[in-house]
């Protein structure tokens, strides 16, 4: 046996099925989709009419495996041959992409007779099919071309999956309730720091003031753990119930007089 | 009730974000993702890219499957079903072809006459093609050339068509799937088998000779013309009777070879292609019957010519290497591998040009040199099958002095296992492709509580108190075990996730699935579906089952040929068989208490009768629908038969498990809507010519409660329906007659209502009993309010979650075959009471209804499968746990499938995003800040008093 390679100039090309017209869609890369080779193999296309009445089941075989176009190496889908079988009529199909993460726009293909493409448009679901969109392909145009070429149009990726919030001390100190805690705490810390800090007299007034004031005594005498300090602090709701203690708007009152007093005495010190 | 009401109302403030969180993902739901068994002529390990080492393992299943394999874990790298050929039936007509070559990033298959070509990494298409006008593919070959580095990325295929009376060899362009050149052979010969050496291409053809037998006839032809340059014409009609005497035609090795054997299978006849001579070798059967005669030679170019015959018989099997002399065309032996009492399978590899035999006994691995007998390796297998090996492809690693070898073989159940170097890596269980039917089953252990809990509601209340203190008093000697187990609980339910937990509520269950080649399967849900045990239960590879019907610890298996087999649920062991009897058309099942089953014939009539109430519709093979009374199998009680023209495909009835937590539906301004419930509703599905008719039936009495037409329906798409509650669903592909109409999939769903006015029951009022047959004021006829969608894609089967009260919001469980997903819409979504053109007022706000869009795209979120691939779908079971915010669903027919579905969030479990560790944390920061506070406070108190005091 002896191996040579006989270079032969002309190869015979010979077209066993009669190709009419093929349609190529192509992916565009988009926002979405930057690259469309990452689109998975079971990605398809598929063109959808319903069949002329007279139809059989081998003609339904036929539609259904002509009519669908599986992705291709470099990201596009083509149908081969799209002549419809026996009774030749023109025919409309509704072009969809099959995809379950991206969703493409479907489109109407119109094809004649005889299998040639007359135009490719957007359509849109749920509206009339003669209520066409942009156009993308149109046969008097490219009546030069055999085969049509559409690009088909990425809407929208779908997200699968629920985001499960994630713990974190920001969120956490973002809590209202932990914020209101937090600063309560920087009260009780805080303050008597701050009274120490104070000069003597001023510290003397401000105890004046808030002897006087009925919501700063209270919250001093809260912040003093309730012990002692006069106000609605150290307010007997038991003995008030039973009527022998004044109720609480008694030493609200008195609180008032102590705080006319008392700006009474501011007053007398401005002058002075 | 009051509980109920509080359930729902818990329900409902919980928002129905339905999604899958990243992190459930293959721990709520499994995937069983098959291809179907591997035939033994297309599978092969392949090397796709030439820049790296790592290979892949492909196969063109039975079911028309072509797929990747990673060969480290058995997961699927891709697949595509190449089924695309336009000959009617050419999926019974022969199995598929597939071809590939080592280091060429593309896989060659055929399917009748479909040929396509496929990247061996990604799986998408590189070309295809189809010789409708002229017949199927009979044989494959991808053309090597011998200088391999001038041939760039692709490889050119030879194909032989067989044209009925002519064999037609082409040869098709790599990279285009264009024909180059083709080449008619009209002489009337039988054509059998391409193969190619580097120049050449030898078609091989049986000529009949004149008075019995055929003739070999090899043509060859210049592989880059397609011109015959001669032929040869081999005398083996005292051999040769047809195609299956030819045991092996030996492609693309340096000296392609055909080998063929006689009758009596007593002598084994070797021909170099291309010569005349032919070399006669006598088969030595040592006293044994030989029942089957292999033939494993290398695929590859450079490899050498070296090959191996096996032999096999009732008990033995061995093997015998031969050496071809390519100068000369003769074929020696070069030695024998021993026999051995047990089956075994051999596989070919090769490595660069070096030859390597694996052999895979039921016991051991071994492989072999071509070059000397010296066993290079010897492994014993771990734990060995018990299932027999059919075929193998095994790949030798060479590491020197010793090598490594790793066999996919694929076994009698089904399976498809990788052992390495004698351990077995993976399994994949192929055999579950072909579901026919499956079922949720009880294990008994839940069915013991059950029975006790049942002994104590029927005795007297003395004596199922004492019944209950013994049951418990029995129950602590699992004590001691429970408290040692304590522990390791709580540490596991604070690390790990809820899973493991959540057993004892139903969501661990078993499921039991019956396949058509007559085995049984049992898949545990809770432990990502793992095969718990397979069976064969039949012996046949066309079993028909009809149904399955679970009792707690048994599951009963019901064939078309009236026969039954009854297997125990925990271990699979068959324990009763009924024999066939009669055909049977279908299975009913009468549930009084427990279930019974009823066989339906062709003609729609039930085998045998029932003592007790109850009834049954059946649906006869001539398409009429048929009410029976469950005493009476000879005359129906009604009959329905559709409208002229149409034809019956589809009977669906609500399910079993079905109960409603609320009459009523209340409105904005809480008036109520009270629903139809007839428990006895049937949906039936007819189509006609280019139209689609849904009838609502009574099952009790035959009348049609609703009926609704849908013209130009392509019937040939699928129509799927479905029915629940007060409401039902069906979609279809409708067409538009004036271009003013829509066109595309459509969703309709219909909800049935007693009356149209709020508050209001009806002529029905709240009668508590009512007769459908006899009342003079039988009830009046549902209200019923559809709207219709639009969808983007065909739905082809429908199903409803179902939970154990109710309470939870239903979902529509829709299978998309065109994007091979699973998805659950929500009842809220489909509301047929949504305002159109409108928004909604503010009372329909509150009832959470808004504005009708006509389109319903399918949001990601309702993809129950998210991104996985679940293709062949053609059937969805769910079923209802102990929880009730949980439902299971399983999906079966080609791949399986099984997940859970929350429709109204888990509002009973505490989830993943419930973190245990931070609970703890946080109770200990708070105890940490209370021990260290407590004295400053106190020392402060202390503080104040004697400062008041003073």
């Amino acid at each position: 046996m002896h191996f040579s390679i006989i270079p032969i100039p002309s190869i015979v090309l010979l077209a066993t099925t009669v190709i009419c017209s093929s349609l190529t869609i192509t992916i565009p890369p988009s926002n979405l989709l930057p690259n469309p080779n990452v689109l998975p193999a079971g990605t398809h296309a598929t063109l959808t009419s319903l069949p002329s009445s007279s139809s059989s089941s081998q003609d339904q075989t036929t539609r259904n495996a002509l009519f669908n176009a599986p992705l291709t190496c470099s990201a596009t889908f083509v149908f081969r041959n799209l002549q419809p079988s026996a009774p030749t009529q023109p025919a409309s199909y509704l072009l969809d992409i099959r995809s379950a993460e991206y969703v493409f726009a479907p489109y109407r293909v119109d094809v004649a007779a005889d299998g040639k493409v007359l135009g490719a448009w957007e359509t849109f679901r749920g509206n009339p099919w003669d209520n066409r969109g942009a156009e993308k392909f149109n046969a008097v145009d490219a009546a030069a071309r055999e085969d049509a070429t559409v690009e088909a149009k990425l809407l929208a990726k779908r997200g699968f999956y629920e985001q499960r919030s994630s713990f974190s001390p920001l969120s956490l100190v973002k809590n209202p309730m932990i914020l209101l805690a937090l600063v309560a705490l920087g009260f009780m810390f805080g303050m008597p720091k701050l009274m120490e800090n104070m000069d003597p007299e001023m510290r003397a007034e401000f105890e004046k003031h808030s002897r006087s004031s009925p919501i700063t005594g209270g919250a001093r005498s809260a912040m003093s753990g309730g012990g002692g300090g006069g106000g609605p602090g150290n307010f007997d709701l038991a003995g008030w119930m039973a009527g022998t203690a004044p109720g609480p708007m008694a030493s609200a009152e008195a609180a008032a007089q102590g705080a006319a007093t008392g700006r009474e005495s501011g007053v007398a010190r401005r002058r002075g | 009730m009051r509980l109920q009401a509080a359930l729902s109302l818990l329900a409902l403030c919980v928002p129905s974000t339905l999604a899958i969180y990243a992190d459930e993902v293959n721990h709520i739901d499994f995937h069983h993702a098959l291809l179907g068994l591997p035939s033994s002529q297309s599978t092969f390990f392949l090397k796709p890219s030439s820049a790296s080492n790592a290979s892949l393992l492909y196969t063109l299943s039975e079911k028309s499957i072509l797929g990747a394999i990673n060969p480290r874990d058995g997961s699927l790298v891709w697949r595509q079903n190449v089924s695309r050929s336009l000959l009617p039936d050419s999926a019974a007509a022969g199995g598929g072809l597939l071809r590939a070559s080592d280091g060429i990033n593309a896989v060659v298959s055929a399917t009748g006459d479909y040929i396509s070509s496929w990247n061996a990494l990604d799986g998408k298409l590189i070309w295809e093609n189809w010789f409708t006008s002229e017949g199927s593919v009979a044989d494959l070959e991808l053309l090597e050339l011998e200088d391999a580095s001038a041939a760039g990325t692709f490889r050119d295929t030879i194909a032989l068509v067989n044209a009925g009376e002519a064999g037609v060899v082409k040869r098709i362009d790599g990279q285009t799937g264009d024909v180059k050149w083709e080449y008619k052979d009209e002489s009337g010969d039988v054509p059998f088998q391409v193969s190619s050496s580097p120049t050449e291409v030898f078609y091989i053809s049986l000529q009949s000779a004149l008075l019995k037998g055929s003739k070999i006839k090899a043509t060859s032809l210049d592989s880059v013309t397609g011109k015959q340059t001669y032929q040869q014409t081999l005398n083996s009609e005292n051999d040769v009777t047809g195609p299956d005497s030819i045991v092996f035609v030996g492609a693309n090795t340096a000296a392609p070879i055909i080998v063929w054997v006689d009758k009596a299978r007593k002598v084994l006849k070797v021909n170099v292609i291309g010569t005349k001579q032919v070399s006669t070798i006598n088969i030595d059967n040592k006293g044994e019957e030989i029942k089957n005669i292999k033939v494993h030679a290398p695929k590859k170019l450079n490899s050498l010519p070296h090959f191996l015959v096996g032999y096999e018989t009732e008990s033995s099997s061995w093997a015998e290497v031969y050496h071809t002399d390519m100068k000369l065309g003769t074929v020696t032996k070069a030695y024998d591998i021993p026999r051995v009492q047990e089956r075994s399978v051999f596989a070919t590899s090769n490595k660069d040009a070096n030859v390597y035999f694996t052999r895979n006994t039921e016991s051991e691995t071994t492989v072999v040199s071509s070059a000397s007998h010296g066993v290079l390796g010897r492994w014993a297998l771990k734990n060995p099958s018990t299932e027999q090996a059919l075929h193998a492809v095994s790949e030798v690693v060479d590491k020197g002095d010793t090598v490594a070898v790793r066999s996919a073989s694929l076994l009698a159940s089904g399976d498809w296992q990788l052992i390495r170097n004698g351990q077995a890596e993976w399994t994949r269980h192929e055999g579950l492709s072909r579901a026919s039917a499956a079922a949720w089953a009880e294990t008994d252990e839940q069915e013991e509580l059950a029975h006790q809990l049942e002994v104590e509601g029927h005795e007297s209340l003395h004596g199922a108190y004492v019944h209950r203190v013994k049951r418990h008093i029995k129950d602590l000697e699992y004590l001691p075990e429970w408290l040692k187990e304590l522990p390791k609980r709580i540490l596991t339910s604070i690390l790990t996730d809820e899973v493991s937990n959540l057993d004892s509520f139903g969501i661990s269950k078993p499921i039991i699935i019956a396949t058509e080649n007559g085995r049984v399967f049992a898949l545990d849900s809770g432990n990502h579906g793992a095969v718990s045990w397979s069976v064969k239960a039949a012996e046949t590879d066309a079993w028909n089952v009809k149904a399955i019907i679970t009792q707690p610890g048994t599951a009963t298996v019901y064939a078309d040929d009236g026969s039954s087999v009854t297997l125990k649920v925990s271990s699979g062991e068959i324990v009763g068989r009924t024999a066939p009897s009669s055909k049977v058309h279908s299975i009913a099942v009468i549930n009084n208490g427990a279930s019974i089953p009823v066989s339906i014939r062709e003609n729609g009539t039930p085998m045998e009768t029932i003592n007790g109430s109850g009834f049954l519709v059946t649906l006869s093979a001539d398409g009429k629908v048929l009410g029976w009374s469950a005493q009476d199998n000879k005359t129906p009680v009604w009959e329905f038969i559709p409208a002229r023209g149409q034809k019956i495909i589809r009977a669906t009835s609500r399910p079993t498990h079905d109960p409603v937590a609320s009459i009523g539906k209340v409105l904005g301004d809480r008036s109520v809507l009270y629903k139809y419930l007839n428990p006895n509703l049937a949906l039936i599905t007819a189509v006609g010519d280019n139209s689609a008719s849904f009838y609502l039936l009574d099952a009790v009495s035959g009348t049609v409660l609703h009926s609704s037409i849908q013209e130009n329906v392509d019937t040939s798409q699928p129509i799927a329906s479905t029915i629940s509650e007060n409401w039902f669903a069906y979609s279809f592909f409708g067409d538009s007659t004036d271009a003013s109409e829509a066109k595309g999939h459509q969703l309709v769903i219909s909800e049935l209502y007693e009356s149209f006015i709020p508050n209001d029951r009806g002529p029905l009022n709240s009668a508590t009993n009512y007769s459908t047959l006899h009342d003079v004021d039988a009830p009046a006829p549902p209200h019923v309010i559809a709207q219709s969608f639009v969808i983007p894609e065909p739905i082809s089967h429908m199903a409803v979650t179902q939970t154990r009260q109710g309470i939870t919001t239903r979902q529509l469980l829709c299978t998309l075959p065109s994007s091979n997903s699973i998805i659950g819409i929500p009842r809220q979504i489909l509301d047929p009471r949504r305002p159109v053109n409108r928004d909604p007022s503010s009372t329909e706000a509150e009832e959470g209804l808004f504005k009708y869009n006509p389109f319903l795209e399918f949001d990601g979120r309702w993809f129950l499968t998210h991104s996985r691939d679940v293709a062949g779908i053609n059937n969805v079971l769910v079923k209802d746990t102990l929880l009730e915010s949980t439902g299971l669903v399983i999906a079966f027919g080609g791949d399986v499938y099984g997940t859970r579905v929350m429709p109204s969030q888990a509002f009973d479990v505490l989830g993943k995003g419930f973190s245990k560790i931070q609970l703890v944390l946080t109770v200990v920061a708070l105890g940490i800040g209370v021990t260290v506070l407590a004295p400053i406070v106190r020392k402060k108190q202390i503080n104040t008093i004697w400062k008041t005091g003073s």
